[in-house]
């Protein structure tokens, strides 16, 4: 009972965190329909500029800002300046150069920030809660994550569904001339698309690394089960991705937990064909009714 | 058709002179080792320069800790070097960075003999990585010394790989020993093992078993590169271990201890040396400190076993050695455990270069190897066990608790080997030996 509890609940809190990672992933797909292979590293980044405000002294949350808003300048010049010139190409040439991305920013972090663990602080607990003689294995940094990543789908369903500014992000992002002709600043609103996702891609790395231990390649397992995750739900929904991320990370816990962990990537794998297999859309998709 | 003859004269010459310059060259190799002392008695070796090389993960996952190895390394070489070398030459040591990635260390390996006609492999670190050039090192009849990794393989098979030796205590041994204290000092502990799912959890758990085979009441392994221990450590928990031995490296020891904290697991935890370092694994936890995890040493209470003293042993005669080396001829940054097990390794390779006297040769030194004598002072606490049958490295270890950094004794030095060899107290006197005023080891040569 016990282990069945604790195997359900780590494996609640990874799921949060890759339902966070596919959230940017499903972000940027929704208003740019590319999908950005270089998330991970960019949120590495910011995540190490929150390490070194820590470092120096600052509080938890104060550099748990500025890795927000690092994210989103970073996003908004890297989609000025590296993706913009490959715009209205197609798309393979934006995808690709993300994945080129992806290598930069890595070997940059380890020039910049050095390629050695460093543990990574959290602002609450790190030890489960305790009832009666049961564990409960989460602590509060966990619900800290889980609350994070809920809030962060409702402002995304909300931001699509109920603005005018996201109604224009979806529609720049569909069909870039028609939404020119109707007056929306496509530029602009891919710009916004690349910051906010990036935006979100920092939030799910600092979820990631708190109270655990972050070098350059700590995210990169997290891209793999994120895309998974984002797959899942369709690449296309906040509620898939986060139904997806939270469905990906317990099921990997009881693979660890109760079948071995060597097995744990095959079964991601398993898990994704099946459903790209049963339905190709992913489990919340409304792409296909979309398609012409 | 004169032209043409020009030119099959030119080509001539230089194929000729290219054949006399390689005869010249083979005769004169063929010539040193002979007896001309002081001169290039083989590859890598000139009048004034003895050139070795090893593999090191400079950057990646493994990076943390290991590639301080080199730069210990490195350190004491430039101590031999600026009292003038071994035998008046100077020993020049060239580290290529393999990333931990065995693709990598197949290319830097042929790079370092090929290119860099290393004399010698002197360290090159890694079980998965190391086994990838073994083979390769061994057709070439290069000498592949004191491997940094303590699986068997490097010298339980002298015959099919003779001229591949370890060094530091196998784990199968380690295993056998921590059995050993485990069966005799905790005879009701309910033993849970985590392991690394690869040769380092799979040497030990054998070494393990032979003792408390039946006190064993769960078995976890994790793969290397998965961070999320938290199922595993789960797993323990619900088989009601109250001892987890671990075998496991230092970024698991502190992954291990940050789930427990999460699982409010307090087993009492016993780690394998390679994942206890209390520098490393502390700096790690350090920030977890405030509130959660009590007190500076996050390790205190801990078992784990020593080979060689560790930085925190100020008063050891070796480690005032290492620390004047380091501040002498070390690069930035204080001396450290992973620096110390270079120095000793350098140590060890200076031993073995003066044993293969002043004209050395590839197989020269592997036969001076082969004759160590286990009563030369060095900076491991027991004997190594280098014979022509046996290319094992240090036969054994000590138990001790981990109290502010440092390891307090709870056996003496024990020594064993794999296999059925029984366990030992160590009578060498390795342990209290202290090394030469002159930093420099003093060996005759053999044969």
């Amino acid at each position: 009972m016990q282990q069945f509890l604790t195997t359900a609940l780590t494996g609640l809190t990874l799921g949060m965190v890759y339902a966070a990672f596919a959230l940017a992933l499903v972000l940027i797909w929704r208003s740019t329909r590319i999908v950005n292979f270089a998330q991970a590293p960019m949120a590495m980044i910011t995540t190490y500029v929150a390490l070194v405000v820590i470092d120096a002294g600052y509080s938890y949350w104060i550099g748990f800002a500025v890795a927000l808003v690092a994210g989103l300048v970073l996003g908004a010049v890297v989609e000025r300046v590296v993706v913009r010139p490959v715009e209205g190409k197609s798309e393979i040439n934006a995808v690709i150069l993300t994945l080129g991305l992806f290598i930069v920013i890595h070997a940059l972090a380890a020039v910049i920030f050095g390629s050695r663990y460093r543990s990574f602080p959290a602002p609450f607990g790190l030890r489960g809660f305790q009832v009666g003689d049961l564990n409960l294995a989460i602590t509060g940094f966990g619900i800290f994550t889980i609350v994070a990543v809920l809030v962060v789908m409702a402002l995304l369903v909300a931001l699509f569904r109920l603005t005018d500014l996201g109604l224009m992000m979806r529609a720049s992002a569909f069909n870039a001339e028609v939404a020119r002709l109707l007056g929306v600043k496509v530029g602009r609103m891919l710009t916004l698309g690349w910051a906010l996702a990036a935006l979100v891609g920092s939030l799910a790395g600092l979820l990631i690394a708190g109270g655990s231990l972050v070098h350059p390649s700590y995210m990169d397992s997290v891209v793999v089960y994120g895309f998974v995750a984002a797959v899942l739900g369709g690449l296309d929904s906040p509620a898939g991705a986060v139904v997806g991320g939270l469905l990906l990370g317990v099921s990997l816990s009881f693979v660890s937990g109760y079948v071995g962990s060597e097995l744990v990537a095959l079964a991601a794998l398993v898990i994704l064909m099946l459903v790209l297999l049963l339905r190709p859309g992913g489990l919340f998709s409304h792409a296909a009714e979309r398609r012409v | 058709m004169r032209r043409w003859t020009r030119k099959l004269t030119l080509v001539t010459g230089v194929v000729t002179a290219g054949a006399l310059v390689a005869a010249c060259g083979a005769g004169s190799s063929r010539e040193a080792s002979g007896g001309e002392a002081g001169g290039a008695s083989d590859v890598g070796i000139t009048e004034d320069t003895v050139t070795i090389g090893a593999h090191f993960p400079l950057t990646g996952v493994a990076a943390p800790g290991y590639s301080e190895i080199p730069t210990g390394m490195k350190a004491y070489f430039d101590y031999v070097n600026a009292q003038g070398g071994v035998d008046g030459r100077k020993i020049e040591f060239v580290v290529r960075d393999d990333g931990y990635n065995p693709t990598n260390t197949s290319q830097v390996t042929n790079e370092l003999v090929l290119k860099d006609e290393i004399f010698a492999m002197v360290g090159g670190l890694g079980t998965p990585t190391h086994a990838g050039v073994v083979d390769f090192l061994n057709s070439e009849k290069v000498p592949d010394l004191f491997v940094s990794s303590g699986s068997i393989q490097w010298g339980d098979e002298p015959d099919v790989k003779p001229y591949t030796f370890g060094w530091q205590p196998d784990y199968e041994s380690e295993g056998k020993i921590i059995g050993q204290y485990v069966a005799e000092n905790m005879p009701d502990a309910k033993v849970g093992l985590f392991l690394q799912d690869d040769d380092l959890g799979r040497d030990s758990e054998k070494g393990v078993r032979q003792f408390i085979d039946d006190q064993i009441v769960a078995v976890e392994r994790y793969t290397s590169g998965n961070t999320d221990v938290a199922p595993q450590i789960a797993g323990l928990q619900a088989k009601g271990a109250d001892l987890v031995l671990s075998f496991n490296t230092p970024s698991y020891t502190a992954l291990s201890q940050l789930v427990a904290m999460k699982l409010n697991y307090q087993p009492q935890w016993f780690y394998a040396n390679i994942g206890s370092d209390p520098t490393l694994v502390g700096s790690l936890l350090s920030k977890f400190s405030e509130g959660a995890v009590d007190g500076a040493s996050p390790l205190d209470g801990v078992l784990t076993t020593e080979y060689i003293a560790g930085v925190d042993s100020t008063e050891d005669p070796w480690v005032k050695l290492w620390q004047k080396v380091w501040d002498e001829h070390g690069e930035n940054g204080e001396l450290t455990n992973y620096r110390i097990y270079g120095m000793a390794k350098a140590y060890a390779f200076v031993q073995a270069l003066m044993a293969a006297g002043p004209d050395p040769t590839r197989d020269g030194i592997v036969e001076a190897v082969e004759q160590w004598d286990p009563a030369t002072p060095g900076p491991e606490l027991a004997p190594f066990r280098f014979t022509a049958d046996s290319h094992m490295g240090i036969a054994g270890m000590q138990v001790v608790e981990l109290k502010g950094g440092a390891g307090e004794p709870l056996t003496p030095v024990l020594t064993t080997d794999i296999g059925d060899a029984p366990i030992e107290e160590d009578t060498s006197g390795q342990a209290d030996d202290a090394p030469p005023a002159s930093g420099i080891p003093e060996v005759e040569p053999v044969g």
